[in-house]
């Protein structure tokens, strides 16, 4: 009885543990996948912030403008905003240049969505395509092969494919 | 000196201006002493331009500090290779450098074919005329590399000066790596001139035949290995130099050094289908056509400023001028195709969906799509500002999501195709061609899962990769074996003869295993780790099995910069492996620090170690370490890709063995006429 009393108290420490820092890594964690969303806007680099190496600066780490912005994703993480509301304040503050990419709304969306479209588009050509083509031979005459022909050659070619 | 290199670049645009002029009027009066001196004035542009890129490098290692150009882009301390790379480092030199090689590239066309193809050739030499008229102009009018530095005395009047030193180069260019990538890059871009030519002329010209398509495709796989080679020594460059721990960043410029390179990628696979059964004309002229125009609306974009780009040093108004050029090689492209557009019809006929003629139409519907998305994705933030007025990024995540599944399903397809038959498939042969490179494929896909693989793509990836290696090795063993059987020769001369019998069939499944290596690499990135981390002398970190013991910052000196560099000892399981120095350097001539990467590189991974600096906070040395995974097989597969193209290129070894239906098949089919090529290479 003891025993199970200590393993529930040891259980209860290790749950209460969990608790408090998991949240704190995921939110760690959290910031550091939201610095890598929005763009170092020092103007000197193309980088995320969460990724500025800063070429050709004098210090080759976040530059003091993604610092200063991972710490700001810190904060608001820690405050408990959504990542929604976090992208939005730097919208806000710098304008949509700060996301790394579009977001999936409004004219932004077309970014997302024409690279698939086109891909959907050709799609239904090359099906179309096809099938004209394949009527137009049904339509001709095949050329005859005789059986001994398509035999030799088959033997030859050790049943290569390509006379299947 | 820069005198000379002025007037030679005059007399090349002269000599342009006339084989353009003097081309056309010989088209339409067919007088055959105005063809041959316009063709001359074609070859002399060579030796002109030639003459003026002699003159500018000169002015180089002389150190001639009145000139603009050499000011901004040399200094005295520029060691004498580096001298080359300030050739390519500017807009003036990188234009002159373009002309050249698009020179280079005119007069073998020109001379080679000089007493071949008469009908087409006229078209050509005017077509080349014309574009080497532009980028000369340009050289002459807008951006000289022969301008002068000036100065207004005491009286208000201007006079050339000397400086004492100049700029030095671009940090960024002092690499080895600088003295080869932009020469393979403008070679790939300039070698998609010469197809241009010869698809244009042929429309014009209504060439008979398809002897145009030969050429067009021998000089197109040319330009692409150019590209091929140019685009990974940049990945290369921009790994080793840039200091971030990838290499590829979907910049804009990089992204318009893909554009071509994947039409004519589309266009060395529809080829076949013209060549092989006359198909697909229409198409292959418009991805000649379309590929030039990529390439230029790739040296525009690099040079106009219009998207934001790490690619800054060449950026200037001379944009205006690119966009005139291409709405004009646009208007000429159509115009030609719509006067002539019955000479390139053709009854296109399909036996069967599941053959290789499909596979190709697939092929390049998945190819042109990636380009799609990629010129999408690279122009969208024009697009953007233009409609509403905002400047929005599209960065890395947006082309990794949009372009990995497109590029996963063309892996899938570099299997598939070459195991399907032209013109029909039997079920039975797919059955036999594909159970065990999938069962294969599938097998690796669960062993990587066990393995503790958790990521979908590079699974994928793993599973296509297997799949497409056994898929091209049985196809070398299948061939191979029925030539050891006939001949009595052991398998692996077999597989040598098989190839040299056909290089062109197997250097492209060559090519395609040079591919699966690359894809095989940049799978490699999901599993990428990185820590940064404050280090003291015989302070440590680790990074993945590693321990990285900081054993020294010491500094160095010379005349071009002044470095701090870190002794990083690396150790695995407590033993010592070895020893890496990451440097910081600042360069005095034009004041701007870059970092030298130490890098360990084995098949299985990257160890990159940057020196990142002194912290601003504390002025602690900062190494920032990175494990980059199978990073090696990217620059394994280029290597196997170049040599694929190149074995493609040599002329195969021994006539085909062609069989005429007709011929064999006489007594058990008569009247059956049309000849059947029954063991042709289908490459």
């Amino acid at each position: 009885m003891r025993v199970s009393k200590k393993l529930a108290a040891l259980f209860c420490v290790f749950s209460l543990g969990l608790l408090f820092s998991v949240p704190a890594r995921a939110q760690n964690d959290r910031a550091k996948e939201l610095g890598t969303k929005i763009m170092c806007m020092c103007g000197g680099c193309t980088d995320a912030a969460g990724k500025c190496t800063h070429s050709g600066g004098a210090f080759a780490g976040p530059c003091q403008t993604a610092q200063n912005e991972l710490k700001e994703v810190a904060d608001r993480v820690s405050a408990g905003s959504s990542d929604d509301l976090v992208l939005q304040s730097f919208v806000q503050e710098y304008g949509p240049t700060v996301l790394i990419s579009p977001p999936a709304r409004g004219f932004d969306l077309w970014a997302w969505l024409m690279p698939f479209l086109a891909l959907l588009t050709g799609a239904v050509l090359v099906l179309f395509v096809v099938s004209k083509w394949k009527r137009r031979t049904a339509l001709a005459p095949a050329p005859k092969i005789s059986p001994e022909l398509l035999s030799r050659v088959r033997h030859q070619t050790g049943g290569e494919n390509d006379v299947d | 000196m820069d005198v000379i290199g002025s007037f030679a670049l005059v007399l090349a645009l002269l000599a342009a201006g006339y084989s353009l002029v003097a081309g056309i009027i010989s088209i339409r009066t067919q007088r055959p002493l105005l063809l041959k001196s316009a063709r001359n004035a074609g070859l002399a542009i060579f030796p002109l331009v030639t003459i003026a890129v002699a003159s500018l490098l000169t002015l180089f290692f002389e150190n001639n500090f009145s000139i603009a150009y050499v000011v901004e882009h040399s200094n005295r301390a520029l060691p004498a290779y580096y001298k080359f790379a300030a050739l390519w480092s500017g807009q003036e030199g990188s234009l002159l450098f373009w002309s050249w090689l698009l020179s280079i590239f005119a007069f073998i066309a020109l001379f080679s074919n000089r007493k071949k193809h008469p009908e087409l050739m006229p078209y050509v030499g005017v077509i080349l005329g014309g574009i080497q008229l532009f980028f000369l102009m340009l050289n002459n009018f807008v951006a000289s590399p022969f301008g002068l530095v000036g100065a207004i005395g005491a009286a208000g009047t201007p006079h050339v000066v000397a400086l004492a030193d100049g700029h030095g180069l671009t940090p960024l260019l002092q690499y080895s790596e600088m003295d080869i990538h932009p020469p393979m890059l403008y070679l790939g871009y300039t070698g998609c001139t010469v197809p241009f030519a010869f698809a244009l002329a042929a429309l014009l010209g209504r060439y008979p035949g398809e002897k145009w398509i030969h050429i067009t495709r021998r000089w197109t796989m040319v330009g692409w290995a150019f590209l091929s080679v140019g685009i990974l020594l940049g990945g290369h460059w921009a790994y080793q130099v840039l200091g971030w721990g990838g290499y590829w960043a979907w910049d804009p410029v990089e992204n318009a050094s893909l554009l071509p390179w994947i039409t004519e990628t589309a266009f060395l696979h529809s080829v076949m289908m013209q060549e092989k059964r006359g198909m697909m004309r229409v198409w292959n002229v418009w991805l000649v056509f379309i590929t030039y125009m990529l390439s230029i609306l790739g040296t525009t974009l690099t040079r106009s400023g219009v998207v934001s780009s790490v690619h800054a040093f060449a950026q200037s108004s001379i944009g205006s001028w690119f966009f005139s050029f291409l709405a004009v090689i646009l208007i000429v492209c159509v115009v030609a195709y719509w006067k002539n557009r019955d000479y390139l019809r053709t009854d296109n006929q399909l036996d069967s969906v599941v053959s290789r003629e499909s596979s190709f139409l697939f092929n390049n519907l998945i190819l042109l799509a990636a380009c799609f998305a990629v010129l999408w994705g690279t122009l969208f933030p024009v697009l953007t500002e233009w409609v509403e007025g905002n400047k929005i990024t599209v960065g890395p995540p947006f082309f990794n999501k949009v372009n990995i599944p497109i590029a996963l399903f063309l892996l899938f397809l570099t299997g598939v195709g070459p195991l399907l038959a032209w013109r029909r498939t039997s079920l039975s042969s797919l059955k036999r061609n594909f159970a065990w490179p999938l069962a294969a494929g599938l097998f690796a896909g669960i062993i990587g899962f066990v393995l503790g693989d958790r990521d979908i793509y590079a699974l994928v990836c793993l599973i296509l990769a297997v799949f497409v290696t056994l898929t091209i090795f049985s196809e070398f063993f299948r061939g191979a074996r029925v030539l050891s059987v006939r001949s009595g020769a052991n398998l692996l001369s077999s597989v040598g003869q098989l190839t040299m019998r056909n290089t062109r069939r197997y250097g492209g499944y060559i090519v395609h295993f040079g591919m699966v290596l690359i894809f095989i690499g940049i799978s490699g990135q999901a599993f990428n780790k990185n820590v940064q981390s404050k280090m003291q002398i015989g302070s440590s970190m680790n990074i993945g099995p590693y321990t990285l013991v900081c054993q020294n910052i010491d500094g160095a000196s010379n005349a071009n910069y002044t470095a701090e560099r870190a002794t990083i000892e690396v150790f695995k399981g407590g033993r010592s492996l070895m020893m890496l120095f990451p440097e910081r350097r600042f360069y005095l001539a034009s004041q701007v620090t870059q970092t030298i990467v130490a890098l360990h590189s084995s098949l299985a991974r990257d160890i990159y170690i940057v020196y990142a600096g002194r912290s601003p906070d504390d002025n602690a040395p900062v190494i920032h370490a990175y494990i980059n995974p199978l990073v090696r097989w990217i620059w394994l597969g280029g290597l196997v890709l170049v040599l694929g193209t190149v074995l493609a290129l040599v002329p195969s070894r021994q006539p085909q063995i062609i069989l005429h239906a007709e011929r064999e098949a006489a007594p058990a089919a008569a009247g059956a006429s049309v000849p059947v090529t029954v063991l042709q290479g289908h490459d």
